[in-house]
């Protein structure tokens, strides 16, 4: 008994946990390759939404800082056009109020002359200034306190000194002594006379006015400096270009950038620059909430297709799970009788008695059908396996189902009692009672009543831990006392004494 | 049932699909009212009134304010052109003079009175409402109110031991004493010029300008004296030609006195208090036992109309009542146009500690003298004033005598009013 094979419940277990293992394992292969699957195709397809998203991002915003552009060059050619007009009046550039031969009453009734000719040219739009200024000082036209205060006496040497050198002997200007709130177009008359314009720089609004999804851009107009002439936001006007803006755009006359930080555009305007820019992060938060979108629906899908995969790996291991359980389940039991087999049986006792407690008290019965050969001899081996059927059929009925029952050999049984060990009166008393039960039971057959066959049930008791603790040691001092059953007549049963020690075996 | 679910399936994902692909992307853009606004002002304005418009279009984001802004010179112009032309703006700045001109039968204008649901009229006393009215019709309401005063830098005079002046011979005296620095004891706009000489005329001859029926009753004598004095100004350096005034030779020391509005106070002289000079309001100039302001006049500083063509009536009385009576405003604006008519505006700004300056004071001696008169807005008139000044300019080039171009003034002036 002590070489047992190894038992069938670890192969069973080992069966199980392979399966086990490989279902997880395919779980877990398939769960990789359609999460990775899906990462990747929301990756790329992510990644390329934003790439096309930037392009076109990048492409409308240089279309915007172009469309300002040439609003600003529309301005700036429609107010050139205005002052040009000035020139329509012959007296506007023929007189010459430094002219020593003036009649000063003359001068007088020309400058209001010419007054009025440039008011009436100018009357319509928001200039602030649109007049002449001679070189003694004195100006004719729309001359605005501020521009007076402003240049004071210097008026015509400084607006002179301006465009000379120019090739137009004209220019546009802005910031003269830090004041940035009028843009000056001026143009000479003649030697000692130049025509000059001005307009508030807010005026700008309507040139630079953006769209309001766009609402966030910064909009500067520049000089070659990268001083700021003009600002959307009214702010930062005179001081240089911000150097994060300026690092972008500096020796470009027309591009576009987009970067982590930034969108920026530049386009050149005559001598100026127009400078479009945004923060990336405002104009990215829709395409960076649509990928955290995509990620989250990968991440779900990937979720249900693992929880797929663990569902038809369970339907797909089932059957064959089913088929070991079953196999499993038909190695245990003996066919005949429906009870374990001796192997099963020795496993479970042999666990059973091993995992008791010192105080739990377990019987084991050893059982013999006396004289079975007569009823082969007699009925023939149909009639050997019936009486074999109703043995197993009068232990499942007489016993618990906490029992042990087991045939251990051709008409050798055995049952292991643990409901003992819950039974509060006198055990053997207990055990006599099943006994009889079971050889009541057992007489109840046609066999065991038909007078040429002469069988019965001898039984042999050992009681644990009185008796030994192990399997083995019972099951020694069991079948001793079913010897001394037998030996005593047959169809009766035997409790182990230690007296019986020396005696022989079945 | 299995079928059944993967058709549901099959299906849903067809429509999802379909979906997607024929789903029609609308971006809906706000929908602004356009108004505009016009005004006239040095940089200070039009700064503080770009500013209060944001603010504005800040509180009604459905609508937008286009401004149409200049100084004085050329808006008045502009202003009659558009209104001639029916395109006038929504709202908008306007002088006194402009309602006899272009609303002769209250219907050049909107009538504000229909649009009290919206802007609040109760700010207004009657009195200062009917500034505005015009054949019973409220054309315009007024800012604040306004008058010719003289302002005396202090430091100049006390630099030539000289007193602020009170009558009309101190100013030529104080002449005689600058003269040699090439510093004129006082200066002033065509306008400004025009209304000093007619002040001084008035208390000459005991007599107003204008009579209770729009007439002229100077008469040729007395425009003989006011081109006299006039020439007698100019000559004895007490004033430069109105030709040339230079604003900035205020700061420069070149004035020591500016006969100006109320409303120009802090554009002409902030800059010279900032710079330490003590300027004062005197009083108005006077001739013997003559009071103090006689002969001089007050008027709505400006007003604020609304087009009678605006396609947007409600808007544009909201832009209003936010520029008559409301804190944002009021803070903005300050006493910049003079201390507001309106009690909403007045209470802001006491709150806010701004009615001071020497705006504020200019306003105080206004407001304080018993005999300033309401202003016939005809007085304001471009064609008399420039017409004077043309005269006197004949006769100082001596190209006519004062009595000649007295003369041809008064026929001129019958052909104008």
């Amino acid at each position: 008994m002590a070489d047992r094979p190894m038992s069938r419940k670890s192969k069973k277990n080992n069966s199980l946990t392979y399966i086990n293992r490989m279902r997880s394992l395919m779980l877990i292969v398939y769960t990789a390759i359609v999460v990775t699957a899906i990462m990747l195709v929301s990756y790329i397809t992510a990644e390329k939404t934003n790439r096309v998203f930037v392009q076109k991002v990048n492409s409308l915003t240089s279309s915007l800082s172009m469309q300002m552009k040439l609003n600003l060059e529309e301005y700036i050619d429609r107010m050139e056009t205005i002052a040009t007009l000035a020139f329509a009046e012959e007296l506007a550039y023929t007189y010459d109020a430094t002219d020593p031969d003036n009649d000063e009453y003359e001068s007088i009734n020309i400058e209001k002359t010419v007054t009025d000719k440039l008011y009436s040219l100018c009357i319509m739009d928001n200039f602030v200034d649109y007049g002449i200024v001679y070189g003694n000082g004195r100006t004719v036209g729309k001359i605005s306190n501020g521009t007076s205060t402003l240049f004071g006496d210097g008026l015509y040497e400084e607006l002179s000194s301006m465009i000379a050198g120019t090739k137009s002997d004209s220019i546009w200007f802005t910031g003269y002594g830090g004041n940035y709130k009028r843009i000056y177009y001026v143009k000479r008359v003649h030697e000692h006379a130049v025509l000059f314009i001005s307009f508030y720089a807010d005026e700008l609004n309507e040139v630079f006015d953006n769209p309001e999804t766009l609402a966030d851009m910064s909009i500067y107009l520049v000089n070659q400096d990268y001083n700021i002439l003009y600002a959307k936001s009214g702010e930062e006007v005179g001081e240089s270009l911000p150097e994060d803006l300026l690092s972008r755009i500096e020796n470009r006359d027309a591009a576009s950038f987009m970067d982590n930080e930034y969108l920026v555009s530049v386009n050149k305007c005559n001598d100026w620059y127009v400078v479009c820019s945004i923060p990336t992060p405002l104009i990215m938060g829709e395409i960076r909430d649509m990928k955290k979108s995509i990620y989250l629906i990968a991440l779900v899908a990937a979720l249900l297709a693992m929880l797929a995969c663990d569902y038809l790996t369970r339907q797909l291991v089932k059957p064959v799970r089913d088929m070991v359980a079953d196999l499993d389940e038909k190695a245990m039991r003996d066919r005949l009788t429906g009870i374990f087999n001796k192997l099963t049986f020795e496993e479970l006792a042999t666990n059973s008695l091993a995992n008791s407690l010192k105080s739990e008290k377990r019987v084991l019965l050893i059982l013999d059908i006396d004289d079975f050969k007569q009823v082969n001899d007699t009925l023939g081996h149909a009639g050997g396996d019936r009486l074999l059927e109703h043995m197993g059929a009068s232990l499942r009925k007489v016993f618990s189902d906490d029992d042990y029952l087991g045939r251990i050999g051709g008409d050798e049984f055995a049952v292991l009692m643990h409901s003992v060990a819950e039974y509060q009166g006198n055990i053997s008393e207990y055990v006599e009672e099943k006994c009889s039960s079971l050889m009541e039971e057992f007489a109840r057959n046609d066999i065991v009543r038909d007078e040429k066959c002469h069988v019965s049930i001898s039984i042999g008791i050992a009681e644990s831990p009185k008796h030994g603790k192990d399997f083995d040691t019972l099951y020694h001092n069991g079948d001793k006392a079913l010897y001394k059953a037998k030996n005593s007549g047959k169809n009766q049963y035997c409790f182990y004494d230690a007296s019986m020690e020396g005696s022989e075996t079945k | 049932m299995k079928k059944k679910a993967l058709a549901v399936f099959l299906a849903l994902a067809m429509a999802l699909l379909s979906a997607c692909g024929n789903e029609q992307v609308i971006h809906e853009q706000t929908e602004q009212t356009k108004i505009t606004l016009s005004w006239w002002g040095n940089d200070a304005r039009n700064e503080y009134t770009l500013a209060a418009v944001k603010l504005f279009e800040e509180k009604y984001p459905g609508i937008k304010v286009k401004c149409s802004y200049t100084e004085w010179s050329g808006y008045e112009k502009r202003n009659q052109a558009r209104m001639f032309s029916d395109t006038e703006c929504d709202v908008m700045q306007i002088n006194v003079g402009w309602l006899a001109q272009y609303s002769p039968d209250g219907k050049g204008y909107y009538d504000i009175e229909k649009l009290s649901d919206t802007f609040d009229l109760s700010n207004f006393d009657e009195d200062m409402l009917n500034c505005g009215r015009r054949n019973g019709i409220l054309n315009a309401v007024p800012i604040a109110m306004n008058a010719e005063t003289i302002y005396i830098n202090k430091s100049i005079y006390d630099r030539y031991d000289l007193a602020v002046p009170k009558t009309w011979d101190d100013f030529f005296n104080a002449a005689k004493i600058m003269k040699k620095d090439g510093i004129y004891p006082l200066a002033g706009a065509t306008k400004s010029i025009w209304l000093f000489c007619i002040a001084y005329v008035e208390q000459q001859k005991g007599k107003t300008f204008f009579n209770d029926k729009d007439e002229i009753t100077f008469d040729e004598k007395d425009f003989e004296m006011m081109i006299d004095f006039y020439k007698r100004l100019v000559e004895e350096s007490v004033i430069p030609k109105v030709e040339d005034f230079q604003r900035y030779q205020i700061d420069n020391g070149v004035y020591a006195g500016t006969v100006a509005w109320v409303s120009d106070a802090m554009n002409y002289f902030q800059a010279v208090i900032d710079e330490g000079s003590e300027v004062v309001v005197a009083d108005y100039p006077v001739l013997g036992n003559v009071k103090s302001g006689t002969g001089w006049y007050e008027k709505p500083a400006t007003m604020y109309a609304i087009s009678e063509h605006t396609e947007h009536p409600k808007e544009a009385a909201l832009l209003l009542d936010f520029m008559m009576n409301s804190a944002e405003w009021a803070e903005l604006q300050g006493i910049e146009k003079g201390i507001p008519v309106s009690r909403s505006a007045r209470d802001h700004l006491e709150k806010a500690g701004l009615m001071s300056g020497i705006q504020y004071e200019a306003s105080r001696v206004m407001e304080q003298n018993e005999e300033i008169k309401p202003m016939n807005s005809h007085i304001e008139e471009e064609g008399l004033y420039q017409n004077f000044i043309d005269a006197c300019d004949k006769v100082i080039y001596e190209k006519s005598t004062a009595e000649e171009a007295a003369k041809q003034l008064t026929e001129l002036y019958r052909t104008i009013i």
